[in-house]
């Protein structure tokens, strides 16, 4: 998932309203992607991981996918 | 009142079988609750009817509101209550905004004070 367009060093605040943005790191099942996938700072990814649950209680994203339920 | 004043981002969610204007209703109940009892509302977002990701109460669509208001601590209990037990309102957020979602925040604005004034200036060419 190496996406060399964003410069993930100057986030500063992943938003959890974001749902383009988060989508990419959770896999087709719905699940977090891991840090060694995704390849983002630590600082990052632990603020992807709380955004992607935030949004999850929202129902912005699943917390299993349609395809699998 | 004399207490401190945080600023918070609430994101709420109403069914979305529920009727346009009790949908005004509810909106208009939360945003009087801020402004009585001491809280500012500083902007009020609504992005409509959206899909859910899941079905909540086998509900598959909501009325997504976000809003930004400063208010004293103590209020926030109140309003949750409130969302708590109307069963028209499927989920809620509220989040004190430290000084990097302040600042995210502000950026938002900016950008999009900048397009509406792109815009304009298309409009006026025109």
């Amino acid at each position: 998932m190496a996406n060399d367009d964003i410069d993930y060093e100057h986030i500063e605040y992943v938003d959890y309203k974001d749902t383009e943005f988060l989508e990419q790191f959770i896999n087709n099942q719905g699940k977090i992607l891991p840090r060694r996938v995704t390849g983002v700072p630590a600082r990052v990814q632990r603020q992807v991981t709380t955004a992607i649950k935030r949004a999850r209680h929202l129902a912005l994203l699943p917390y299993v996918s349609e395809s699998i339920r | 009142m004399a207490a401190e004043k945080y600023q918070y981002e609430l994101t709420y969610v109403i069914s979305g079988v529920v009727q346009q204007n009790q949908v005004d209703d509810i909106v208009r109940k939360v945003n009087h609750l801020v402004e009585n009892n001491g809280g500012d509302v500083l902007e009020v977002d609504e992005w409509g009817n959206q899909r859910l990701a899941y079905e909540i109460d086998r509900k598959r669509s909501g009325y997504y509101v976000n809003m930004y208001f400063k208010a004293p601590g103590t209020l926030i209990e109140r309003l949750e209550r409130e969302l708590q037990i109307n069963d028209d309102v499927l989920r809620y957020l509220t989040l004190r905004m430290d000084a990097k979602m302040k600042r995210h925040y502000e950026k938002r604005k900016e950008r999009e004070a900048q397009a509406e004034e792109e815009a304009d200036d298309e409009d006026a060419d025109e």
